[in-house]
């Protein structure tokens, strides 16, 4: 037996998060507790006392998501975890933290839906919730991890891009992972790249809370510093104070999606494995692109040419470079736990007619044999 | 590319997921990369309980069970739900007390007292630390003392002892059991 030279720890999936949470500086948790991520709010709750952090279970996920906005205000790097039902109840305040550019990190574990639905059942039913889940235009940035040490990997990301672009980050995985034990390596402190928010600089008089900073960013006034602070849901100008005039309100708007797409390397984290000569490409996420690996490899050895295009950021989706990586003649096949979400969206990429979706919302997860007689279906008929 | 799959699968309180943790902790101690996953259902008592285990000498490709090497069936709740997973030649090893009605098919199926063996060795709940003792000499994946380890690690201090000699009858009937090739 070959031994593996890393040292491993056994680590479920919503421990990762929080273990990664802390290492990002983490220090502000308020949650009620929901099945299947619960374990989330368990971890945090031991491990936030040990580094001088607070952890206050609220009375329910509107408060929760409250409160760390406050949080978030006040300074702190600041999470939440969740499931569908609680994420529903959250969305008035992602807006509001999408809108008044609040850093805030939020885990949603994928349960099965609509309302209370099948709690501990996975399901990859809030794909298009985490990206339109709150009203209006509004930037919001969702990571999709597919395995415990990626879970790690993606949250601390959540961090860095959520302080670096006041924008609200979710991380989004299902129950398998949020439950499932692997083996896995948390990386050394000192291995990995921990962004701090931008606070305000310069004359205090010529401050504005919500100019461009050059990168796109507002430069954030930590309360009691003497930088005017002014939060506010309502559509505001630089100066913070709320406005209707069409001109500023489209640029205002224009800006809150430009600090995403300026900034969009940051952002963008996909895979891409033998896509440009595939005949089909499989567009996969999560607990579904480790299926589909599986399925891949098995449809190699029968012969069929089989790609995997799985993006991390799931939100906004990595469309220029599925564009560059994929073969412009491949069939598209999109397993999913839901009727087909994603599915949608790379259908208004690639086109209708090559993409076909393949979904499952019984509450059990997509097999990889399920994946593998599908792509020998669809190459069948190719 | 080496890779194994066990179950654990019973009722509710039998210890299942212990067991999946434990023997999670002994394959990591042999060498492999790990991934473990459980049913969860919304009782703690009763109904069917399950632990999953696919180690792999390299990370873990997909997580969950597919095909079935090894299962441990502790209560007869657990019998019709795994039928599928079980791969050709696969270890079966169903209670011989609360399986009434073992799974039968293309595979190897075997009926251990594990419950009993527990009782006579002085834990009455070790029926999963049995079941570990028997696959770890079976299946060859791990050594004893991998096992023992991992009990020493994981178990509450006073059950270790109780816990080792349960491990131990659980290798011994490994040991005498005629495996028919």
């Amino acid at each position: 037996m070959k031994k593996t030279q890393v040292k491993l720890q056994a680590i479920q999936g919503n421990h990762s998060s929080a273990l990664a949470a802390i290492d990002a500086g983490c220090r502000f948790y308020a949650g009620y507790p929901i099945t299947p991520s619960s374990e989330v709010a368990e971890k945090m709750s031991s491990l936030l006392p040990d580094v001088d952090g607070v952890f206050i279970q609220m009375e329910d996920e509107i408060a929760s998501m409250g409160a760390i906005l406050g949080a978030s205000l006040g300074g702190k790097k600041v999470m939440t975890a969740t499931s569908g039902p609680g994420f529903s109840l959250k969305q008035e305040h992602i807006g509001f933290a999408a809108g008044a550019e609040i850093p805030c990190v939020i885990i949603n574990v994928m349960r099965g839906g609509p309302s209370t639905g099948m709690p501990t059942r996975p399901s990859q039913g809030d794909v298009m919730q985490a990206r339109w889940g709150t009203h209006g235009d509004h930037p919001v940035i969702v990571l999709a991890p597919d395995s415990v040490a990626e879970i790690y990997q993606q949250t601390l990301r959540a961090f860095n891009l959520a302080e670096q672009l006041r924008v609200p980050v979710v991380v989004l995985f299902d129950e398998v992972l949020g439950h499932l034990v692997e083996s896995i390596t948390i990386p050394e402190a000192d291995t990995f790249e921990r962004v701090e928010r931008k606070w305000a600089s310069g004359p205090e008089a010529e401050f504005q809370p919500y100019r461009d900073s050059g990168n796109g960013v507002p430069e954030m006034a930590m309360p009691g510093s003497g930088y005017r602070v002014h939060t506010t849901g309502l559509t505001h100008a630089e100066h913070g104070f709320p406005t209707q005039d069409p001109e500023i309100v489209e640029r205002v708007t224009e800006r809150l999606f430009n600090k995403i797409s300026a900034n969009y390397s940051l952002v963008e984290s996909y895979e891409a494995e033998q896509c440009e000569k595939a005949d089909v490409v499989i567009v996969a996420y999560g607990i579904t692109a480790r299926a589909t690996r599986r399925a891949l490899r098995k449809a190699r050895e029968k012969g069929i040419g089989a790609g995997l295009f799985r993006p991390v950021t799931l939100w906004p989706f990595p469309q220029e470079r599925f564009i560059e990586e994929v073969n412009p003649d491949a069939q598209i096949l999109v397993p999913e736990m839901n009727r087909g979400q994603l599915s949608t969206e790379i259908e208004r990429i690639a086109g209708r007619e090559r993409v076909t979706s393949l979904p499952r919302f019984d509450g059990e997860p997509i097999s990889p044999q399920q994946i593998l007689e599908k792509i020998v279906e669809i190459t069948a008929h190719g | 590319m080496k890779q194994i799959e066990i179950r654990l699968s019973g009722s509710g309180g039998q210890g299942l997921i212990l067991g999946g943790r434990l023997l999670m902790h002994t394959l990591m101690l042999a060498g492999y990369y790990v991934a473990q996953s459980q049913s969860y259902e919304p009782t703690s008592r009763g109904g069917l309980s399950r632990s999953d285990l696919v180690a792999s000498e390299s990370p873990v490709e997909f997580p969950l069970a597919t095909e079935l090497d090894m299962i441990i069936v502790l209560d007869q709740v657990a019998v019709e739900p795994s039928r599928s997973l079980i791969r050709p030649g696969g270890l079966v090893f169903s209670d011989s007390q609360r399986v009434t009605q073992p799974l039968e098919g293309e595979f190897n199926s075997f009926e251990i007292p594990f419950h009993q063996i527990a009782r006579e060795q002085g834990n009455p709940r070790g029926a999963n630390i049995v079941a570990l003792g028997l696959l770890v000499e079976l299946g060859r994946f791990a050594t004893q003392e991998n096992l023992q380890t991992a009990i020493e690690k994981l178990t509450p201090q006073r059950f270790r002892s109780v816990n080792s000699t349960v491990a131990q009858a659980g290798k011994q009937w490994a040991r005498d059991l005629d495996l028919k090739s």
